[in-house]
């Protein structure tokens, strides 16, 4: 239990009224249309949305995984947290791409990237799935609110789920992503000043950075400041396969779209952003902020280690940066350090209601229930599903419980491994057709179930199987079903081929594509009205 | 550095070329050197430092070599993006 002062209490109710002062102040921006309620309007410049990003990144839950992992690896743990590389490859290509489709959201790119009757199949499974996962993730971040509460003041964990949620979503509601974008920024340096403050109290405390550094050798835990430490090729705790596997599947995921559940979160920043090249500066600088972020959380955890004699529980250690900032910092930050979390919280809420309402009112009720929807009809709906995604949180939330760490790693799992590959080929790949995509996604549900868990309870394989070799198991198996379907079936339309092409101009094995595009003459047509506005611009 | 071109037409602009592979690997070079780099630096390690060099020269040499491609791919796209946004809403509403 922490004990709050009346200064703590006047931290805390600022930020609060701050926030929900932000739904006011951009009312009118987010009722003006369906855009501006789920894109802002698609006009902002870079450094907004990469803001953004790093805060939507920065949830009630990182720390926890972050400190418990560095705690126990040390700097090899954060190899952990380079998923987010997978923005450094996305900068440049997927992004760029996905941009210039204009597709609000990843289910939409579906219908321009497919066609017919597999394409709308796909956009329909993506949306509801969108819709289900951005549920589940509110609720795994709001029941860690309701952990951390749990801790501090001795709530009952629904009531730090259900209070700062329901808070946090009277902004969303009026103002939509305008006023997510907008707290987003004030939530980012917020919690960025804090996660500083917070490290550098903690290394003073255990002494300064060479004391920590000595204390870890006098512990025997030197190899803990060693990011490189390897046991072997595929043996011990620390192989040269999982770190393989490590890098490849965020940077490699990068040549493609949806690799990552992050991806969809990104893809709605992707399409604020006020052109091509502003998509990818957000991309790049707002998960260069949440790696810089990772190191300093590193000094703070590795002191923690060097104070505790690395002798904490994984539950203990899971909370090793909320208690360095609730029992180091002076009397009056406490209250500081709380609303930081509350930013850290409410900043990923915000962000992930909004998009869930996006998915259900874009792309389930307007583009299948209610087509001729005008604009104002879709804000008033995109509200009110708005609260539909926070009711599922709660449901969701209250189901999880405390085993937050299991469920994650499943609900990553459904997500990326078996259809990891298929997004990269939806991008890089013209033959790669709509059934293809489907199927990959049919068959990592089912397969993802009997490799994590179905299997291994009749002994089939190891109970105890790493998961990246459970990874690497399921692209095998998957890719099994989806590439005889892909090549049996066939190519999707080439009308919306070419024209995905000319439009996006995707990377990688597109060759048939290009030619009937040049073929029909659309290249050379784009090249000499581009020659002609050039000319008249040099000419004004 | 006459091997990276730094003027590009539109057209030219649109097409991957050897720029876009110099960022795409760079990128994930300069993520991973400024990781460690400044997490080692954190700790007055001198590694670190050589680490977080790296990455800053890594990333400065990525956004020189990109910066002008992207430039001109957003200035030719944006003259076409209202035209594309209107067949994106047709399509959304079954339009065509």
């Amino acid at each position: 239990m922490v004990h709050f002062t009346g200064l703590d209490y006047f931290w805390t109710i600022a930020y609060l009224v701050l926030m929900i002062g932000c739904g006011a102040v951009f009312y009118r921006l987010g009722k003006r249309s369906g855009a501006d309620f789920f894109l802002a309007g698609r006009g902002l410049p870079w450094w907004l949305p990469a803001t953004s990003n790093f805060a939507t990144h920065t949830a009630t839950d990182t720390p926890m995984w972050f400190s418990g992992m560095v705690y126990r690896h040390g700097l090899y743990g954060m190899w952990y947290s380079l998923f987010a590389g997978w923005c450094a490859v996305s900068a440049w290509v997927s992004a760029r791409i996905f941009r210039r489709s204009l597709a609000g959201t990843q289910a939409e790119w579906a219908t321009q990237r497919f066609s017919g009757l597999g394409a709308e199949l796909i956009r329909g499974w993506l949306a509801g799935w969108q819709v289900a996962m951005n549920m589940f993730i509110a609720g795994w971040v709001g029941i860690a609110m309701g952990n951390v509460c749990n801790y501090l003041f001795g709530w009952p964990l629904w009531v730090g789920l259900v209070l700062f949620s329901s808070l946090c979503c009277l902004y969303v509601i009026t103002a939509g992503f305008w006023g997510v974008i907008i707290a987003d920024v004030q939530q980012g340096i917020t919690m960025f000043i804090v996660i500083i403050l917070v490290s550098i109290w903690a290394a003073m405390a255990a002494g300064g950075p060479s004391k920590i550094v000595a204390g870890l050798y006098n512990l025997g835990m030197s190899e803990m400041l060693n990011p490189f430490r390897s046991t072997g090729f595929a043996k011990g705790d620390y192989p040269i396969l999982w770190l393989i596997t490590m890098i490849a599947v965020p940077f490699l995921g990068g040549f493609g779209m949806a690799t990552h559940f992050d991806w969809f979160v990104e893809a709605q920043r992707i399409q604020s952003a006020r052109n091509v090249r502003d998509a990818g500066y957000s991309i790049w600088w707002g998960a260069a902020a949440v790696i810089f972020r990772n190191a300093i959380w590193a000094l703070a955890v590795l002191a923690v280690v060097v104070m505790t004699e690395g002798k904490l529980s994984g539950d203990e250690a899971a909370l090793a940066w909320f208690k360095v900032g609730f029992e180091y910092f002076p009397v009056g930050m406490v209250g500081f350090f709380f609303a930081s979390i509350l930013a850290i919280h409410i900043s990923t809420i915000a962000g992930i209601l909004n998009l869930g309402s996006m998915y259900a009112t874009r792309d389930l009720y307007h583009h299948y229930i209610n087509p001729q929807a005008s604009e104002d009809k879709v804000v008033r709906v995109g509200r009110w599903m708005t609260v539909v995604v926070l009711l599922g949180s709660f449901f969701f939330g209250i189901m999880i419980g405390k085993d937050i760490v299991d469920w994650l790693f499943f609900a990553l799992w459904l997500m990326i491994a078996g259809t990891w590959l298929p997004n990269i080929l939806q991008v890089i790949w013209w033959r790669f057709n709509a059934w293809g995509y489907l199927s990959a996604w049919i068959a990592n549900l089912g397969i993802c179930w009997l490799v994590v868990w179905i299997l291994p309870a009749f002994g089939v394989i190891p109970n105890d199987l790493p998961q990246h070799i459970q990874f690497w198991i399921l692209i095998v198996l998957v890719a099994m079903v989806y590439i005889p379907v892909t090549l049996l079936t066939k190519p999707d339309d080439m009308d919306r081929l070419v024209k995905l092409y000319v439009q996006t101009r995707p990377i990688g094995f597109w060759g048939p594509v290009k030619r009937e595009a040049e073929r029909r003459g659309l290249l050379q047509a784009l090249a000499e009205i581009e020659r002609k506005a050039e000319t008249e611009a040099k000419g004004a | 550095m006459s091997w990276i071109r730094r003027n590009w037409t539109p057209h030219e602009a649109d097409e991957w070329t050897k720029e876009d592979w110099i960022a795409v690997v760079l990128s994930p070079f300069s993520y991973v050197f400024i990781t460690f780099g400044v997490a080692m630096s954190l700790f007055l390690l001198p590694i670190g430092f050589l680490f977080l060099g790296l990455g800053i020269l890594m990333t400065a040499l990525m956004f020189y070599v990109i910066d002008p491609k992207l430039k001109a791919v957003s200035e030719s796209y944006e003259r076409k993006q209202q035209e594309y946004l209107k067949e994106l809403e047709k399509h959304q509403r079954w339009e065509e």
